[in-house]
C-alpha cells in the first residue's frame, strides 16, 4: 500500500530524515513514534508530498509519487492544530476536496454530511469553525479528509491539543472509524499509550533514525535498544559490573547482589558495565524475611530469581497504582502494584524485591541490547 | 469595561464620565486637526472670490460650486482624476498581492531581500523618488539605454512625460504601502491551511483564492483605501512625470490658489474631492466589515 524506501529529509545541514525505509500494509494503522524532533513529522510530510526528499522514494499503491505534487497524491493529512479554513462554515470545510474535484455542488453537500455524521458532528454543519470546542474540531478536521476517500489518511498528532479524557476517547473513536472504513492511516505520535493503544504495528524513531518496527506488544517486550526501553515506558536501569565473562555472564549489581545473566554471546572482559533493565511491573514484593530464605547457589550468585533486601522510601497512589520508592544499598528502584493487591507497607519497612533474570532486558553501555 | 469600582484614590466617576475623560485626548486631536480645519475650508468654499484678493472675508456664495459643477475642464480633469487614482490603486493592489505572496513564498533570505527592497524605496523623499523615477525611465534613461544596448529596442521608447510615466510615479509611491500592507495580513496565516488546501487536491491557484484569498481581505481593503486616497490626490506624479494632458485635480486646486487666486473655487474643488475619497473609504470599510472585516478587527 504505502512503500517509503531509503528516504532521507534534510533541513539545510541538518539531516531530519536518515534512510528511512517502511512499508504499510492495506488497511493498516501503522504509528510512528518517537520524541519531539526526532524526524516523524517529517516522515509524514514527505509521504504527503510538502518535504522534497533528498534521496530516497515513495510509493502509494505501486505507483511511485516522489516528483508529485501533494495535490496529485492519493492521500490526506489531518494536522495537529487541524488547519480548519476559518472563512468557511464546517460543511464548507469538510465539502473542500469534493469541491476540488469538481463534484456538484449537492452532492458534495450531501456527502459532506454523511462524513459530519460518521464523525458525530452533524449538527455544527452550519457553524464557523471558531466556534467549535477542540474536540469539535478535531472530527470536522477527521472528516474533512475523509470525504475524499483517500487511499491513504495521515495523521500528525491530531489529538496532543485536546484534555487526556478526550484524547482516550477519540483513541477508541478513531480505531473504530478506522476498522469500519478499513482506511489505511499512519499516525505519528510523541505518546506512547496512545501508540500503544492504536497501532497495529508500529515503527520508533530516534535522532531521524527508523530504529525499530513491529507489533506493539513485541517492541514493548522486546526492545532493541536501551533509547526504545526507555522510550516506552518508565522502567529501573540499573548499571551492573561483570565479575565473571565466561559463558553467561555472571553480573554484580551496585547493591551487593551478582547474578547469572542469561544473555550469551558477547564479547564481554570482566569489569564492563552491563545496564540492567527492570521494569517496574515485573518486580514482584515480598516480606524481608524472604531474602534470608531464598536459596542462593553457586556460591553466592543468583542463577534463576534476584532478590534484594531493599527499604520502603515512599509510597505514592496514583489512581489505580501506588507506586513504591525502595532504595537498596543508595541504589534507587521503584515498582508500581495495583491497589488493592494487598499492598500494606509504610516508609522504613523493609521488603524483598524479585525478580527472574529472564524478565530483566540488557544493555551495553552506548544502548545496544545484549541478547 | 464598567466595573464601577474606583482605582487609587479617585473617587469613582459616573461611566459616561469616566469614558468621556479617557476619550479627551482623542477628540482634542480631532477636533484640533480635522475638524477646525475642514470647517475653515467648508466655509471658505462657501465665499465670494474678488478679483483683488483670495476671497472675500464674511461673505456668502456659492460662486466656487458654480464653478466646479459647470466648467468642462474641470469635469475633465475631475474625470480623469478619478479613473487615474482607480487604475493606480488596483495596479498597486495587485502588485502588492503578488509581491507580498512571492515574499511570502520565498525562503528565509528572499523575504527579507523582498521586503528590505519595499521598505527602502520609502526611506527617500518623494522628490528624491520621483527624480529615480525620471532617470530611470528617461529617453536616454538607464531603462532605454540598457533594451536599446541589448538590441531589445532600436531607438528608446517615450515612458516619461505622458500617461505611463505619470502612473509609474504614482506606483511607485504607493505601492510599497500596498505591498506592506498585505503582507502584514498574510504573514499571519497558517501555512498548515494552504498545506491542506493542497493536499485535499487544491492546485496552487486553487488554494490561493479558497484559503489565502479570503485571509487576505483585509489587508487588500487597507492596501485599497491607501492607495486610492493617496492616488485621487495626486500631485507630483502627474505634474512631474506626466505631460500636460496628466492635470489631476491636486494639480488644478494648486493652479487656482497659486495662479489664479480663486480660493473659493479651489475649497469648493478640494470640498468635493474630501466628500468623495470619504464616501468611498467608508463604503469599502463597511463593506470589508460585513464579512468580517477590518472595523472589529
Amino acid at each position: 500500500m504505502l512503500e517509503v524506501d531509503e528516504v532521507t529529509a534534510r533541513y539545510g545541514e541538518l539531516t531530519a530524515v536518515d534512510d528511512v525505509s517502511l512499508t504499510v500494509e492495506d488497511g493498516e494503522l501503522f504509528c510512528l513514534l518517537g520524541p519531539s524532533g526526532c524526524g516523524k513529522s517529517t516522515v509524514l510530510r514527505t509521504i504527503a508530498g510538502f518535504e522534497q526528499p533528498a534521496s530516497g522514494r515513495v510509493s502509494i499503491r505501486g505507483t511511485d509519487v516522489t516528483d508529485r505534487p501533494p495535490h496529485r497524491r492519493d492521500c490526506s493529512i489531518v494536522f495537529q492544530d487541524w488547519a480548519l479554513f476559518p472563512h468557511k462554515s464546517v460543511l464548507e470545510n469538510v465539502a473542500f476536496g469534493l469541491k476540488m474535484q469538481g463534484v456538484s455542488t449537492a452532492e458534495r453537500q450531501e456527502r459532506a454530511r454523511e462524513a459530519l455524521d460518521l464523525v458525530e458532528i452533524g449538527s455544527q454543519a452550519e457553524a464557523a469553525p471558531a466556534e467549535l470546542s477542540g474536540g469539535q474540531k478535531q472530527r470536522v478536521a477527521l472528516a474533512r479528509s475523509l470525504t475524499v476517500d483517500p487511499d491513504l489518511l495521515l495523521l500528525d498528532e491530531p489529538l496532543s491539543n485536546l484534555d487526556r479524557r478526550l484524547r482516550e476517547s477519540m483513541q477508541i473513536e478513531l480505531k473504530d472509524i478506522q476498522r469500519r472504513l478499513e482506511t489505511t492511516m499512519v499516525y505519528v505520535t510523541h505518546d506512547q499509550n496512545e501508540a500503544f493503544t492504536l497501532a497495529d504495528r508500529l515503527g520508533v524513531m530516534n535522532d531521524g533514525e527508523l530504529v525499530q518496527v513491529g507489533d506493539p506488544a513485541t517492541v514493548y517486550d522486546d526492545p532493541g535498544s536501551r533509547f526504545i526501553e526507555s522510550f516506552l515506558g518508565s522502567t529501573n536501569f540499573i548499571s551492573c559490573r561483570v565479575v565473571a565473562a565466561e559463558g553467561q555472564p555472571i553480573l554484580a549489581a551496585p547493591f551487593g547482589v551478582q547474578f547469572r545473566a542469561p544473555i550469551g554471546g558477547e564479547p564481554l572482559a570482566q569489569g564492563d558495565t552491563v545496564v540492567v533493565s527492570l521494569r517496574p511491573e515485573r518486580l514482584r514484593l515480598g516480606p524481608g524475611a524472604e531474602v534470608a530464605t531464598t536459596a542462593v547457589e553457586d556460591g553466592g550468585v543468583a542463577t534463576d530469581e534476584v532478590s534484594v533486601p531493599c527499604s520502603v522510601v515512599e509510597t505514592i497512589r496514583r489512581g489505580s497504582s501506588v507506586r513504591v520508592r525502595l532504595s537498596a544499598e543508595e541504589t534507587n528502584l521503584f515498582i508500581e502494584v495495583p491497589v488493592g493487591d494487598g499492598v500494606d507497607m509504610t516508609a522504613g519497612d523493609t521488603v524483598a524485591l524479585r525478580w527472574t533474570a529472564e524478565d530483566a532486558v540488557y544493555f551495553a553501555e552506548t544502548g545496544e541490547r545484549y541478547r | 469595561m464598567s466595573t464601577g469600582t474606583s482605582r487609587l484614590s479617585v473617587p469613582a466617576l459616573p461611566d459616561r464620565w469616566r469614558t468621556l475623560l479617557l476619550l479627551l485626548p482623542v477628540l482634542l486631536l480631532d477636533i484640533g486637526a480635522f475638524l477646525v480645519p475642514m470647517g475653515y475650508l467648508l466655509r471658505l468654499s462657501f465665499t465670494a472670490q474678488t478679483s483683488q484678493g483670495a476671497f472675500v472675508e464674511g461673505s456668502w456664495s456659492t460662486d466656487g460650486y458654480q464653478y466646479v459643477v459647470s466648467s468642462d475642464l474641470v469635469h475633465q480633469i475631475f474625470t480623469f482624476t478619478v479613473a487615474f487614482g482607480v487604475g493606480v490603486t488596483l495596479l498597486a493592489v495587485a502588485i502588492g498581492v503578488v509581491y507580498a505572496y512571492a515574499a511570502w513564498q520565498a525562503e528565509r533570505a528572499g523575504r527579507i531581500a523582498l521586503l528590505s527592497v519595499a521598505v527602502l524605496s520609502l526611506f527617500t523623499t518623494l522628490v528624491i523618488k520621483l527624480f529615480a523615477v525620471v532617470l530611470v525611465f528617461a529617453p536616454q534613461g538607464v531603462l532605454n539605454d540598457l533594451l536599446t544596448g541589448v538590441g531589445l529596442l532600436s531607438e528608446p521608447v517615450l515612458l516619461v512625460d505622458n500617461l505611463v510615466g505619470a502612473v509609474f510615479g504614482q506606483l511607485y509611491i504607493v505601492t510599497p504601502y500596498a505591498i506592506l500592507a498585505v503582507y502584514a495580513v498574510l504573514s499571519t496565516l497558517d501555512r498548515h491551511q494552504v498545506e491542506a488546501a493542497r493536499d485535499l487536491g487544491a492546485g496552487r491557484w486553487d488554494a490561493f483564492r479558497e484559503v489565502i484569498l479570503p485571509h487576505i481581505r483585509p489587508g487588500i481593503a487597507v492596501a485599497t483605501v491607501v492607495s486610492f486616497t493617496w492616488s485621487i490626490g495626486a500631485y507630483a506624479a502627474p505634474l512631474l512625470l506626466g505631460s500636460g494632458g496628466e492635470q489631476t485635480t491636486g494639480i488644478l486646486i494648486s493652479e487656482l490658489l497659486l495662479t489664479q487666486f480663486d480660493w473659493p473655487a479651489a475649497a469648493a474643488l478640494a470640498v468635493i474631492t474630501v466628500t468623495l475619497v470619504f464616501s468611498v473609504l467608508m463604503a469599502i470599510l463597511w463593506r470589508f466589515d460585513e464579512s468580517g472585516g477590518i472595523l472589529n478587527a
